[in-house]
């Protein structure tokens, strides 16, 4: 209870419980816990009442209470208006800082629950599964689904309810006005099944549909199905042509289908399980009720190893279960929650800040509120108009906040969505308004309740004088407010601990080498249709014929083709070198990456040829003296054993032997934080694909040539479509996007935290200078230099300095290694970035008080006395 | 007019002073005596109630009364004059109540 309670009753009370115990030991009735949680009970709740004032509101009287607090709201509202556009610096201040804070954590909550929190956009997404499999041995985490392994386990297992596999791929959809590509996903029957989803016109396929040489079949994307048949329903029943071949429209699948991507149609998969091909599938899977990850995962690898007889790859292969968010956004897990972390701290700097800024001001308007005291005014209800100047502030900060939120993770998500799979949403909904509500109403209490209710406790002593506010208590003040802000330059090292090494992590990824060429290129990709394209020797006489087309092209420097262009995926082969030692049994047998590349291609992208000779356009076309160049790490891991790798002969599967003829240097293909695997570079006429990506290098700006491209690829083959058309400038950028943003949120968020820290620091070394004006004033006149008394302002600043960095700079190391996942290179603990913030931010507080100082300094010590 | 009624606690701690002044722990045993066992005026709940009244004139400290130990931690309350008033005109309203509340029900 607060003292001025406790002299009055305190005794009493005391005597009264000491009454109540003798009482009940005199009946026999137990005084146990019971009795004094009551007594605990009774007497924090009545603390508490009593200091926020209740009674003084209850003491004018017992009538009308409802109505007379309604309108003492109203005039609080009002009050508080008017009394905070008398001093807009401080309304602005604080609702700027409140904006920046909530806008920050909203734009950082949607982002986050976007991709961790809000449930998927499926029936139950709850046991929707990623399956895949994975090889230790070939040094690949997943290496994607055989069918042959799905069939099988699709029919043994026992602990899902269904299961599906799809890939990704286009096609050529043929219109009346020319060809377009479109995105197809060609997917075993039970696709729609696992996801939950009914077809929106017509019927999805069947199983009897899905098997080899099937009839040709297909579902239309809503998306497609509106944009080019306006919604029209006797499309089903009616016929599609994709690459030459008709299909025809069972029905229309709705917008959830869009598991994959916005598919623009659904083919069945029509797989042989009799054949265990490549490794090529995605698969999903949806669990039965209350079955665990790890034991489907149990479940499926029993089914996949009693197979072990038959299909000899599942000896080294195993079932992965994963959850779908774990294995698409697991990588954006500890980015994010730096993120987090960061705007967290921005919140709570933000709340000490208003608090502080609040104290202050409150402060200067102690004898406003001794004298409206003095004219009766109940302590309760000053505190509760000081809180209200609060919320109304805070209401201002939160809805700008929220406003800038949703603009600030629009950017962010706008952006983003091509990062992640088309089934994460972040569509603005209920929970962030709740969010955002919160938040704000969490910083309201915090800043608003903290110095309402030091005043009120300052005002118990309330004698009516004008030097209270100069006096000790003043002084206590200033040292409350001193560890506020001490505590805020902690907060704000830390994130800037933090900001220093993601910044020095992008530096050294931006300078990644990654091995090609990077300016002046153009690409895109051509899908030849099988049936106008049947032979391998077709393709390659295409190919060259395109080439030869693209490089007569005005502008265009040289031209190649590639079949995976750098950062773009990957097709792994097993490679075996000629008199190489036997691998021993669960020796690693990594999987080597395989491109068909045109003879132009490595010297287009700039790949460099560290040994060797270049390809050239008679490579590969003699049967039985195959080539090929493999790169820096093909070399020492397949051959390491010979002196001279250019010469030797490798192979892959039962093919021919291929002669080494040239090394490259490693590029980076998987990331630019990924370490490369072994790869080669094989001839086109080796492997004919069907499906290639034309790198195109020009003079000038590249994305000018793509209208001529196309015109070109028209020419010599009508109906055939250029897609995925994009610069390799594009395609680093896309790369490098995901961490530049979050380096530049994080340098924003450690900026505002500086900002916010040093504005805190000014305040409190300002304001201490003016409670000690009397002090001051007399130290000059009876000598003190003012460089001296200059000196002793910023040493007071100093202090809080001092200890706030050593603070923050400790906890920063401590808490330093759990930043190590998110990081590529850099050290958590970087003795750099440490150094740069011990000295900056020290430099940057000094700053912050020689403005106090030398208004103290320049004290006229005369007016000062006469003012006292 | 029929008002809202006193806090309960108010009330009872008004009717257990009409008596005869009273300690604290006098007031909370007839309170307690009153209302059959069903309310307890803890320590803090107690003084705080009989501040307010106090300050709303009800109530008054008085010394102790002639026949009882001397105890000075003891502190003895009395009703006042307008407190008899306002403990007779809530009575009266609670009795009005309860008359309305029998017609109703029987």
């Amino acid at each position: 209870m607060p003292p001025a309670w406790r002299r009055e009753h305190g005794r009493a009370a005391e005597r009264l419980v000491a009454d109540m115990l003798a009482d009940r030991s005199r009946s026999g009735r137990s005084t146990g816990i019971g009795f004094w949680g009551a007594l605990a009970f009774d007497t924090a709740r009545h603390a508490v009442l009593e200091r926020v004032g209740v009674r003084a509101g209850a003491r004018r009287g017992r009538t009308d209470e409802g109505e007379s607090s309604m309108r003492a709201l109203v005039y609080d509202i009002r009050y508080a208006v008017r009394s905070l556009s008398r001093q807009p610096a401080y309304a602005i201040t604080v609702v700027a800082i409140m904006m920046m804070a909530v806008a920050a954590n909203t734009a950082v909550f949607r982002v986050y629950d976007g991709l961790f929190v809000r449930s998927l956009p499926f029936e139950d997404a709850g046991r929707l599964v990623d399956l895949d499999t994975r090889a230790p041995q070939w040094n690949l985490d997943f290496t994607g689904m055989a069918y042959a392994d799905f069939a099988a386990w699709r029919d043994g297992n026992r602990t899902f309810e269904s299961m599906a596999v799809y890939d990704v791929g286009g096609a050529s959809l043929q219109g009346v006005d020319g060809a377009t590509r479109v995105s197809l996903v060609r997917a075993s029957h039970d696709l729609a099944t696992t996801l939950g989803i009914e077809p929106v016109e017509g019927r999805l396929f069947n199983e009897s549909e899905d098997v080899p040489d099937g009839p040709l079949v297909a579902l239309l994307g809503h998306g497609l199905w509106v944009q080019a048949y306006g919604r029209d329903p006797s499309v089903v029943g009616g016929t599609v042509t994709l690459d030459d071949r008709v299909f025809q429209v069972l029905g229309v699948i709705p917008p959830e289908a869009s598991f994959v991507e916005d598919a623009d149609l659904w083919v069945p998969l029509q797989e042989d399980p009799g054949t265990h091909d490549a490794f090529s599938y995605q698969g999903v899977g949806r669990l039965l009720p209350g079955v665990t990850l790890s034991g489907a995962e149990e479940d499926l690898t029993r089914v996949h190893k009693s197979l072990v007889d038959r299909w000899s790859v599942n000896e080294v292969t195993f079932p992965v279960v994963s959850s779908l968010r774990e294995r698409y956004l697991g990588d954006a897990r500890t980015g994010l929650h730096v993120l987090v972390g960061a705007v967290g701290v921005i919140l709570l700097l933000a709340c000490a800040n208003i608090a502080g800024l609040t104290l202050v001001r409150a402060l200067g308007r102690q004898r406003e509120i001794e004298i409206r005291l003095a004219m009766g005014a109940g302590r309760g209800r000053i505190v509760r108009h000081l809180f209200t100047e609060s919320l109304v502030l805070a209401l201002a900060g939160g809805v700008a906040g929220a406003g800038v939120g949703v603009w600030l993770s629009g950017l962010m998500v706008f952006r983003l969505g091509d990062q992640f799979p088309p089934w994460v949403r972040f569509d603005i909904d209920g929970r962030l308004v709740l969010f955002t509500v919160i938040a704000t109403a969490a910083t309201a209490v915090l800043f608003g309740m903290f110095p309402a209710l030091r005043l009120s406790r300052a005002q118990a002593s309330g004698s009516f004088s004008t030097t209270t506010s100069r006096g000790t208590a003043g002084q206590r003040q200033v040292r409350a407010t001193g560890m506020l802000v001490a505590g805020q330059i902690a907060l704000a090292c830390m994130l800037l601990v933090v900001t220093g090494v993601t910044l020095r992590d992008a530096q050294a990824l931006q300078d990644v080498e990654p091995g090609f060429r990077t300016e002046g290129v153009l690409a895109y990709t051509v899908q030849l249709p099988a049936e106008r394209y049947p032979t391998p020797a077709e393709r390659v006489r295409f190919w060259t014929e395109h080439l030869e087309r693209v490089e007569a092209v005005p502008g265009v420097v040289s031209a190649g083709a590639t079949t995976i262009l750098p950062l773009r995926g990957h097709s792994g082969y097993f490679f075996q070198a000629e008199g190489a030692p036997e691998r021993a049994d669960g020796e690693a047998n990594p999987v080597v990456l395989v491109r068909a590349i045109s003879p132009g291609y490595l010297e287009t992208m700039g790949v460099q040829i560290v040994q060797g000779r270049a390809l050239t356009a008679s490579d590969g076309r003699d049967e039985g003296a195959g080539v090929v160049v493999v790169n820096e790490t093909f070399a020492r891991e397949f051959l390491g054993h010979l002196e001279e790798p250019v010469g030797a002969r490798v192979r892959t599967g039962g093919r021919d032997w291929w002669t080494v003829v040239a090394v490259t240097a490693d590029t980076k293909h998987y990331g630019l934080d990924e370490p490369m695997r072994p790869g080669v570079w094989v001839p086109l006429p080796q492997l004919p694909p069907s499906a290639m990506n034309i790198a195109v290098r020009s003079a000038g700006e590249p994305t000018r040539l793509t209208e001529s491209l196309r015109a070109a690829l028209t020419e010599q083959a009508p109906g055939v479509a250029m897609f995925r058309v994009t610069t390799m400038a594009e395609v680093m950028a896309d790369a490098l996007w995901a961490r530049r943003a979050s380096m530049w949120l994080m340098l924003g968020f450690a900026g505002a935290a500086l900002l916010l820290a040093v504005a805190g620091l000014y305040g409190v070394v300002s304001y201490g200078v003016r409670q000690r004006v009397g002090e001051i004033g007399i130290r000059m006149a009876i000598g003190a230099r003012r460089g001296q008394v200059a000196r002793k302002v910023v040493r007071d600043g100093l202090v809080i300095v001092g200890a706030g960095t050593t603070l923050g700079l400790a906890v920063a190391f401590a808490v330093a290694p759990f930043l190590a996942s998110a990081l590529f290179t850099a050290s958590p603990r970087d003795p750099w970035v440490f150094l740069g913030v011990l000295i900056t931010v020290p430099a940057v507080a000094v700053a912050a008080s020689v403005f106090p100082a030398r208004r103290a300094a320049s004290l006229d010590p005369m007016e000062v006395l006469r003012g006292e | 007019m029929i008002g809202r009624p006193m806090k309960p606690q108010w009330y009872h701690i008004l009717l257990a002073l009409a008596d005869k002044p009273l300690h604290g722990f006098g007031i909370q045993r007839a309170v307690l005596d009153a209302t059959a066992g069903h309310m307890t005026l803890w320590p803090a709940m107690l003084y705080r109630s009989l501040a307010t009244l106090e300050d709303e004139g009800m109530v008054e400290q008085v010394g102790t009364p002639p026949g009882e130990a001397e105890d000075e931690r003891r502190q003895y309350y009395a009703l006042t004059g307008p407190g008899r008033a306002r403990l007779k005109e809530e009575t009266d309203m609670l009795a009005e109540w309860v008359r309305a509340a029998r017609n109703a029900v029987t």
